[in-house]
Order: C-alpha cells, then structure tokens, then sequence
C-alpha cells in the first residue's frame, strides 16, 4: 500500500501481503469498519477467504476503537466456503468442454 | 446541521456528484450513507466501462463519461493513482452470421456517434485475447476506447479527494424520510437528526424510490439482482472484457488489476430478491459458455460469488436532473447497471443542473423523471441482446 517499509514486516493477511502497518494506516484514514477494511486493502479476499486475518483484523480495531472484539460487525459469508475448482461445475455435455 | 448541499448515497455517484460540485467552487457539502461508502451497487459491480451502446443517448452520455474517465486518471486530477481507468476494450464475440450483420448495423450507429468500434475477424481475435479459443467465433465486435478501473481504488480516489476538499461523509447514517413545505424540500431526516439543505440530491440506488415517496414523488425503480463470481488470481492473461454475444444472458468475463477474473451471466431473477439468497446453479450456468472459449479456466478455481442489484427504470436509462414539485431536489438514480460508468458524467450533469440550471449534454435533457410521465421513453435504435 505505500508508505514506509519496515524491514521485518509483520503480515497478517498471508493471501495478499497485507502488513498491520497497513492496516493501522486504513484506520487513521477513516476505514472503521471489517467491509471497507477488507475492500480498501484486499484483506480477507483471498483464497483462504479471511481464515486467519480477519479473526486478527477484528482485534487490531477493536483496540483501535475502544471497542470488544464481540461488537465489530464480521463480512458477509459468500459461497463456496472455500475455493472450488471451475471442472466441477461443468459436467454439461456442450461442446469444447470436457467435464470431469 | 446544516449544509449547502445534502447529497443522499455514498456511492460512486454521490462522490463524483461531491467532488464536481467542490471543484465548481461549492463549499459546504455533505453526503449521507445507510451504510458505508460505496456499499450499495457500486461494491458489486463489475467495472465495465463503454461507450458502445445502441440508444443516441446512452452513447453521447458515455462517450463523455470514457472521456472524463481518462481525465480523471490523470494524477493532477485524483491523487497518483487516479481512477486507474485500463482501457483495455470490449470485445463481443458472435458465431451466427445474423449477429455479424448486426454488428455491422451497430459498428455504422457507433460510429456515426463518434465511437470508433470495429469488427475483428477471428485471428484478430486471438491476438486481442490471448489463449482465447476462436474456432466458433465468426467475427467480433472491438471497442477500444472501452474498458475497466478498479472499483476500491476508484472509490477511495474519490473518497480522499472528497475528503481534502472538506466534503463531510457520514457513513452509517440512514435517511428515513425528506420533508417538504412550499415547493421546497427543508430537510431530512436521519437516525441521527435532521440534516437541513438549500440543495437536496438524491443518488441512493434503489433506496431513492422510497426517499421520493416521502414527499409524494413517484419514481419507478425495480431492483433486479444480477450474480458475478470471482476465480483465484493469476498474472495478466488479457485486458478486454470479453462478452458472447450468442450465448445468451451476455456471459462475460474480465481480469482485474489484482489478477482475479471476474465472470457474470444474466439468469432469470426475480425484482427484488434478497441479495442473501444463494443462487449455486449461477456458477454451472455462467461458467458453461464461458469455458468454451477459455479451456484453461476448468483448472481455475470459483473463490466467491455474489449479488448486486441493477436499479432498473422504466426504459433502462438513468433517471436524472430536477421534478416539477420541488425547485431545490435533484434526482441520479435508476442507471440500471450502468452507473458505474456514468459516475464521472453523471457528476458533471448535476453539478451543471443544480449550478447553472441546466445540463451542457442536451441529450441528458431527455432524461428526467418528465419522461417517464409522459410516457417518452428512451427507444434502443438497435435491439441489443
């Protein structure tokens, strides 16, 4: 996301490298809530789907806020749970494709 | 509280509503959101962004929209990142040969308005997009000045410039009603008090039906859900967003900044359907035509999938400008799937309606609520899938 660059970054959002420091700057600049958290830094939108950085996320602005961790709001579950690969969905017969 | 102009919804069309009317010298600007910024259609959209459209129109509004978009790229304009517009183009694919006639029709329409499309043949095809599989494409339709941007940057482009240029956002602010005395809308009231303006614009989505109802304004508005599902990312593979024309429900797909593919098809839905109800059938029906033309994608894998709604109008054209009843309330709502690209456009039209009384596009003129009184609507010169 920019900005300075520790030379030991601690990540918690292993999918897509996003640091604490870029989290805590999301905040200050007014992103105080886990769905605009997640759509301004990508945290959560990869292929774990939030597994390990969200649970951290809830944390870190929960401090942040003065808040519980019970009373921020968690992102909307969308399906599959987890990623599923496309040859499973084509079991259709159409042409130039070989379903599995 | 006060403001010099209430703009209701923090959408990608509130915020280049704001940020035009700050750069035209208004001061005193306030926008209100239900929920948080950009969380109603502009979230789930898809990004698409064209010109190559079938009514005059659409076409004239859009093509001042791409404009806009590439100006607004500029980092002089939104911050070193812009809108980040990748004009990258649409390409429509067709394997019956009445579909290239038609493309033919629409190619001489598009460029008659100024819009340089083109038809490609299949091996131009494949070097516009690469690894794509063409032996059943007959020909198809290219829009170069087309694209996508990356909605969460265009967002929050938007976002910092509203902010440094002192607009006040309020975010989780839900507008439960106006209200009106002598022709004029005085206020509205929030879940956090009332909010008192001398201009009321009203960009809520679907929400702004129910906004104008409260002061006795009839504005026909059905939330249509549209489902896009998002595959893991990969490194660039191609930039056009790729559409079959034949296929039917306009199967499409499109590669993101980040690398993810974005791939949607239009299946029957009911009008206002919760955006919480699964459609699992989507992911079998989108991926089918979309398969055969990039093999490879059986290897890739669905990550997530969701819904948005299409606010959707009478004759699928935004509803803007002033109503009758009410000197000082303007209406940007009703783009029925097309308000992300209109956004920079649609920013510049009502800036021009609440300042100077009147849009500088005549052909937006013909899109006021009037219309849809009289019973006007805007008519497609070509029937478009």
């Amino acid at each position: 996301m920019g900005g300075e660059v520790r030379k030991h970054p601690t990540i918690i959002c292993r999918c897509n490298d996003v640091t604490i420091e870029d989290v805590e700057r999301a905040i200050e600049e007014g992103y105080q809530d886990i769905e605009s958290l997640r759509k301004r830094l990508r945290i959560g939108m990869g292929p774990c789907q939030g597994r390990t950085c969200i649970p951290l996320l809830v944390r870190i602005l929960a401090r942040k806020l003065g808040k519980k961790p019970n009373e921020i709001p968690l992102p909307t579950v969308r399906p599959p749970i987890v990623p599923i690969p496309l040859k499973l969905f084509l079991k259709s017969k159409e042409p130039g494709v070989e379903g599995e | 509280m006060r403001a010099d102009v209430l703009i209701i919804g923090a959408g990608i069309s509130g915020l280049s509503i704001a940020y035009t009317l700050t750069k035209r010298g208004v001061k005193d600007i306030v926008v209100v959101d239900a929920e948080y910024v950009g969380s109603g259609s502009t979230s789930r959209c898809a990004t698409g962004i064209r010109a190559s459209f079938t009514s005059e129109e659409h076409v004239v509004l859009m093509k001042h929209s791409v404009e806009l978009w590439r100006e607004l790229s500029k980092p002089e304009e939104l911050g070193r990142y812009g809108l980040a517009f990748d004009q990258g183009g649409y390409v429509w694919t067709a394997s019956k040969d009445e579909s290239v006639e038609l493309f033919r029709r629409l190619v001489t329409l598009q460029n008659s308005l100024g819009v340089p499309t083109r038809i490609v043949d299949p091996d131009k095809l494949k070097g516009l997009v690469p690894t794509m599989k063409v032996d059943e494409a007959k020909a198809a339709l290219y829009d170069p000045t087309a694209g996508k941007s990356y909605v969460f940057d265009t967002l929050n482009a938007y976002l910092m410039a509203c902010r440094r240029k002192g607009v006040k956002i309020m975010e989780f602010t839900s507008v439960r009603k106006l209200v009106a005395s002598g022709g004029r809308v005085k206020a509205a009231v929030t879940e956090r008090g009332e909010i008192e303006a001398d201009t009321f614009i009203v960009a809520a989505g679907g929400g702004s039906k129910e906004l104008m109802e409260s002061i006795g304004i009839e504005v026909p508005l059905k939330n249509l859900p549209r489902h896009v599902m998002i595959t893991e990312a990969f490194k660039p593979v191609f930039s056009p967003l790729v559409i079959d024309w034949d296929a039917g429900g306009a199967p499409f797909i499109v590669q993101t900044k980040e690398g993810n593919f974005i791939i949607g098809r239009e299946i029957a839905e009911e009008p206002e359907k919760s955006l919480k109800s699964v459609r699992i059938d989507f992911i079998p029906t989108a991926i089918a035509p979309i398969a055969k033309w990039f093999p490879w994608l059986k290897y890739v894998r669905v990550m997530r999938y969701w819904m948005g709604y299409y606010v959707t109008s009478p004759d699928h054209h935004p509803i803007y400008g002033p109503v009758e009843e009410y000197e000082n309330v303007y209406l940007a709502c009703g783009y029925s799937g097309h308000g992300y690209m209109l956004a920079p456009v649609t920013g510049k039209l009502i800036a021009e309606w609440v300042l100077d009384g009147r849009p500088s596009i005549p052909q937006a003129e013909r899109l006021t609520l009037r219309r849809i009184r009289e019973g006007k609507l805007i008519e497609e010169l070509a029937i478009v899938g």
